[in-house]
């Protein structure tokens, strides 16, 4: 690894009830780097994604050691509201509140007790620059969030994320519900967050991870086949596995 | 300027707020559990004191059929008889006009008349039973004089009284259940040269029976369990019924005459308390009942 | 006989017999209100009812049915509210919630006179609330209770689930999301609920003959004192609603002109009822309407 892990997985087990569905992941994430978890559906990668802030404490039981700031942040004692305002999530759907456009970006802000107006209104300009959407909304702050095309809703979201000023963001197949015009203004805006904030992205589409992302790591049946720099993982497969999956992807 | 690890493991507000959440369970708790509890109990202790302290044996409380408080005759099958005789004949009536008039609405009218059909019928679902009593006092009645003789208060007007008051919630609970058969069970059907009246009748009601049975029990709860309406019609006579148009007593309506006359802790008083037992018991057996229909109607 | 034959006679049998069924009810919907209407002026609605003589209003019981749909809405609906909030948000899923839901079933399944007994023994007798408002709120709340219950979860589980996962990906408490992102959201079908219910409990009697009771001793409307017992706000005095006045007038009343009075008291009641109705649905759209922009 060229740069320190932002954030570590060890020996990552996940069960819904009986059924075991991830088995014993282990895995670094790079920080200020895109890392795409790739695999077919129920092979686990968006199980993993979920319970790394903790998302999914109501629905499985997760075992293992998922570290942060060198601190195990899957024990019941840490507190999951402050993991989950530092490692942000993009939903698969957008999910806008019916709120304002200002009011959307603000919301984690304002739960948080900010109130200067100084404050918000920056942050509000930052967090939708950031997200590539300022252009086309600074004139309709005050507007319906839905009033907003799906695409801009979804960059809306991630900038609402943004907003709370997270160090991860983790992103849920963040494009599927997207046409391809959206979806590449998002993967555009996903290459210039790297430079501040550190991501990891599921996804269905391989030409998006093959594009956007810096590491690949490709699971198959909640097992971790194969972990590399996304290039060595396209070009040149060490798994059988692996090959057989993108051939069969892009054949 | 902590360090960032310290925050991660102290409370923050939104961890103080789940106390919030953790109040209000708890108190859902309570106040469901608590109240349903406390009815179950209070009811039974009261239901039960006339056996217990020895005023009345139970053998003869289920069977004599001699109700007179003055003489401490606590027989309560006449009240037993009626309640179930005019929820039956009630349920019996009213279940095939509910289904006439739910397979004409969901299955043959279009949609645009269910429309404005709907808010007719939630009103009429909505209607008070003492408007409904009140028909049977002011039209029922003297409409069972003119034909039958007689006082015309009885069984039949009650019976009367019943139907009508039942009939809108199951047609439309029927309808409900008619809805919730697939689209696709009629088209299949139709794919194979069924006629409408085929598919009604072999695919439509069959797949629907939970939904209906449920309806047509719900109804008779609500039946068994209504005092007012019953109790101006049916005349209020306690004893053995021996044709529809004899004036009888239900459980219901000898309860609300009865309470407001008997002084608490008397033994005629914990003699009412009996028969508002056997109501509570008989409204768990209907719950009972529903849920098992219910079951078998999912499984389909 | 050929299946088409079937089929036609079949459809017209239903459709004359469904037809039937709904001219006769409404021959009795009219029938109630060609009787009622004549009945209902400004005097009918503003006098005081008579004990023995004819000419007597409703104004008293009018104002008590309203009053006590107040009282009880507002014991009812925070109450419903936490049990709705508790099953929809909190709940796990195992074999207490489902008691506890059984529970609820149970409560909504009880004869209206058990309430209304169960009401006189505990609210009126025990607690010592004498024949009252409060003792009638409380029974009607019983009553309440479940369906309220029942329609509030109904409307929180509108609120699409991903809206609550993406208030908690911000790092949201639970109980953040749910008081500001999901009741806004649920709001409208909340406060439908909540009129509905209010139709449901203006025309109930039998469980209020033993809690609110049955007279109606006169009352000042110039006097706002909640504590004085002549006040029309007092929730501690005797209050006979416009259904127990039907029922009343009909059993045991003294009044020559009882058939006028109930004639009246039953449009009244129902028109009320089918306001409750429309209300419900013109301030559901209206909430909703408003919400979607």
């Amino acid at each position: 690894m060229t740069t320190d892990p932002a954030l570590q997985i060890q020996n990552l087990t996940i069960s819904y009830g009986e059924k075991e569905v991830v088995h014993d992941v282990s895995m670094k994430f790079p920080a200020n780097q895109i890392t795409a978890l790739i695999g077919a559906s129920g092979s686990g990668k968006s199980t993993v994604l979920r319970s790394l802030n903790r998302m999914n404490d109501d629905l499985a039981t997760v075992d293992g050691q998922i570290l942060f700031e060198g601190l195990n942040i899957n024990q019941p004692d840490v507190n999951v509201y402050q993991v989950r305002q530092r490692i942000g999530m993009v939903f698969q759907q957008p999910t806008p509140f019916p709120l304002s456009i200002y009011e959307n970006v603000i919301y984690g802000l304002r739960l948080a007790g900010e109130k200067d107006k100084r404050v918000l209104d920056q942050r509000v300009e930052e967090s939708l620059k950031q997200a590539a959407l300022w252009d086309e909304v600074k004139d309709q702050l005050k507007e319906s969030a839905f009033a907003l095309s799906g695409g801009q809703q979804q960059r809306l979201c991630i900038a609402r994320t943004l907003a709370v000023r997270p160090e991860i963001i983790l992103m849920d197949e963040p494009t599927s519900a997207l046409d391809p015009l959206s979806t590449s203004q998002i993967e555009a805006t996903m290459v210039d967050l790297k430079k501040d904030f550190t991501m990891i992205i599921v996804t269905h589409n391989m030409q998006q991870a093959s594009r956007s992302a810096d590491w690949t790591a490709y699971l198959d049946q909640g097992r971790l086949v194969e972990f590399d720099r996304t290039a060595q993982i396209f070009m040149n497969p060490q798994q059988q596995q692996t090959a057989d999956y993108l051939s069969g992807k892009f054949g | 300027m902590q360090g960032p690890q310290q925050n991660l493991l102290k409370p923050s507000k939104e961890s103080r707020e789940e106390w919030l959440g953790k109040l209000v369970s708890g108190l859902a708790i309570v106040l469901i559990g608590g109240l349903v509890s406390a009815i179950l109990i209070f009811l039974t202790v009261k239901g039960i004191a006339l056996f217990v302290q020895g005023e009345f044996s139970l053998g003869k409380f289920l069977t004599d059929t001699t109700w007179s408080m003055s003489n401490h005759d606590y027989g309560a099958l006449p009240m037993i008889i009626t309640s179930f005789l005019i929820t039956v004949l009630a349920g019996i009536v009213a279940l095939p006009m509910a289904m006439i008039v739910a397979i004409a609405i969901a299955e043959m009218l279009p949609q645009r008349v269910e429309r404005y059909l709907k808010p007719v019928i939630e009103l009429l679902v909505g209607i008070p039973s003492v408007v409904y009593g009140y028909v049977g006092l002011t039209l029922i009645v003297p409409a069972l004089q003119r034909l039958f003789g007689g006082t015309g208060f009885g069984i039949l007007a009650a019976t009367c009284v019943l139907f009508l008051m039942i009939l809108p919630t199951m047609t439309s609970m029927s309808i409900d259940s008619l809805r919730g058969v697939p689209q696709d069970y009629r088209r299949a059907s139709a794919g194979l040269g069924a006629t409408r009246w085929q598919t009604i009748t072999r695919v439509v009601l069959p797949s629907a029976r939970g939904g209906i049975l449920t309806a047509m029990v719900f109804g008779m709860a609500r039946a068994f369990g209504e005092a007012l309406a019953v109790q101006m019609v049916i005349g209020n006579t306690t004893i053995m019924p021996k044709g529809l148009l004899d004036p009888a007593a239900t459980l219901t309506s000898v309860l609300t005459t009865g309470i407001g006359n008997t002084v608490m802790g008397t033994t005629a008083n914990n003699a009412l308390w009996s028969l508002a037992l056997i109501l509570l018991i008989m409204s768990l057996a209907f719950n009972i009942l529903m849920k098992l229909f219910n079951k078998r109607g999912g499984q389909r | 006989m050929k299946p088409e034959k079937v089929d036609r006679l079949a459809t017209y049998l239903i459709l004359a017999g469904a037809s039937l069924v709904g001219i006769i009810v409404l021959l009795l919907l009219g029938y109630l209100l060609v009787t009622g209407l004549p009945h209902v002026s400004w005097h009918f609605l503003t006098s005081s009812s008579e004990s023995f003589r004819s000419g007597g209003g409703i104004r008293d019981q009018l104002f008590n049915s309203l009053y006590l749909v107040v009282l009880t809405l507002l014991v009812s609906v925070p109450l419903a509210l936490i049990a709705a909030i508790y099953l929809s948000e909190y709940a796990p899923t195992n074999r207490w919630t489902e008691l506890l839901r059984l529970a609820i079933e149970v409560l909504s399944s009880l004869p209206s006179v058990v309430v209304g007994l169960f009401g006189y023994l505990v609210f009126v007798l025990q607690w010592g609330f004498d024949f009252s408002l409060l003792a009638g709120a409380f029974a009607l709340t019983i009553l309440n209770l479940p369906l309220l219950t029942r329609s509030i979860e109904d409307a929180l589980h509108q609120v699409p689930a991903l809206q609550r996962r993406a208030g908690l990906g911000l790092g949201m408490s639970k109980w953040r999301v749910t008081t500001k992102i999901v009741l806004p959201q649920a709001l409208s079908g909340i406060i439908t609920g909540a009129i509905l219910s209010a139709g449901r409990i203006f025309g109930e009697a039998a469980a209020l003959i033993y809690t609110a009771g049955q007279s109606a001793p006169a009352i000042d409307y110039q006097n706002w004192n909640p504590f004085s017992p002549t006040s029309f706000l007092n929730p501690m005095r005797p209050a006979e609603t416009l259904a127990v006045h039907i029922w009343k007038v009909n059993s045991e009343g003294l009044v020559p002109d009882a058939r006028a009075v109930s004639n009246g008291s039953v449009v009244v009641l129902i028109i009320t009822i089918l306001l409750f109705n429309l209300l419900a649905r013109l301030l559901g759209n209206l909430i909703q309407r408003r919400l979607a922009k």
